[in-house]
């Protein structure tokens, strides 16, 4: 091989362990799959709205471009599954771990229809 | 230690500074695009550009070095979380797009960094994976640090 064509060879090697890597998500947490999601409100509502106001507006009453979440009828699980693995314009983990959890909490505590 | 702890661990270390993980990111990836604009400042000057500059020499060359190690250091945190735990997505054009630069970005980097070392290489070659590698990592931060400025929170 020419030796002009290490950088691109060597580079591209990275490239496609790079997308294995991404393929293979080595650390993903399990979303939740409808198990309880404990998770504390007061923390939940201070992490919404530094994190998801801007798009669901102050107090989940919708904005743009998220939808209205209070009274949707969200559980936690639900809310906790969307915040994970993204939906639309909004992308996976937000917010992850007992972050997760409270905003999850604090949702389902709004949506109660 | 079970690999869905690694998320949990990388939460709780970078919330002890920034207030989420993905206020974390947009600030690592910000610090490494100043980092960039450095780089790309001062090997502009290496090369005669920038004539308002300081002359070009020993300190110039010094800057974009140690500029071009913390920036790399900038990125780790933010590659480690986005690949291994996010890992590829495609819900829309942006993360699309934020995937595939996302994906090429450290394949850029190592091929500037051996085309740096290859001297039979023709003169082009090291500015022209400098800019590939500069703009590479300039769109990765407009389609993530960007747009959670832009859409979600401007703050830590």
């Amino acid at each position: 091989m020419r030796r002009g064509w290490r950088p691109i060879v060597a580079g591209g090697v990275v490239v496609v362990a790079t997308f294995v890597l991404a393929q293979a998500q080595v650390f993903a947490p399990e979303a939740p799959s409808g198990g309880p999601v404990r998770g504390d409100v007061k923390r939940g509502a201070a992490i919404f709205a530094s994190t998801c106001a801007g798009c669901h507006g102050e107090g989940g009453v919708g904005g743009s471009p998220g939808p209205r979440l209070v009274g949707s009828g969200l559980d936690a699980a639900e809310v906790a599954a969307v915040v994970e693995q993204g939906r639309g314009v909004m992308p996976p983990g937000l917010v992850s771990g007992a972050e997760r959890d409270d905003v999850a909490a604090y949702v389902a505590s709004i949506a109660a229809p | 230690m079970p690999l869905a702890d690694v998320n949990e661990t990388y939460t709780d270390l970078v919330t002890t500074v920034f207030s989420t993980t993905i206020a974390a990111k947009a600030w690592l990836a910000t610090a490494a695009l100043a980092l960039v604009v450095v780089q790309v400042t001062t090997a502009a000057r290496i090369y005669g550009r920038l004539g308002f500059l300081p002359e070009r020499g020993a300190a110039v060359a010094t800057v974009h070095r140690w500029s071009g190690r913390l920036a790399f250091l900038c990125t780790l945190p933010v590659f480690f979380h986005c690949v291994t735990i996010l890992g590829w997505q495609t819900p829309n054009a942006r993360v699309a797009a934020h995937a595939v630069l996302g994906t090429f970005v450290y394949g850029v980097f190592v091929a500037k960094v051996l085309v740096v070392r290859d001297r039979s290489l023709p003169g082009w070659a090291l500015p022209a994976a400098g800019v590939t590698l500069a703009s590479t990592l300039g769109l990765l931060w407009a389609t993530s640090a960007l747009w959670y400025f832009v859409n979600v929170r401007f703050g830590f």
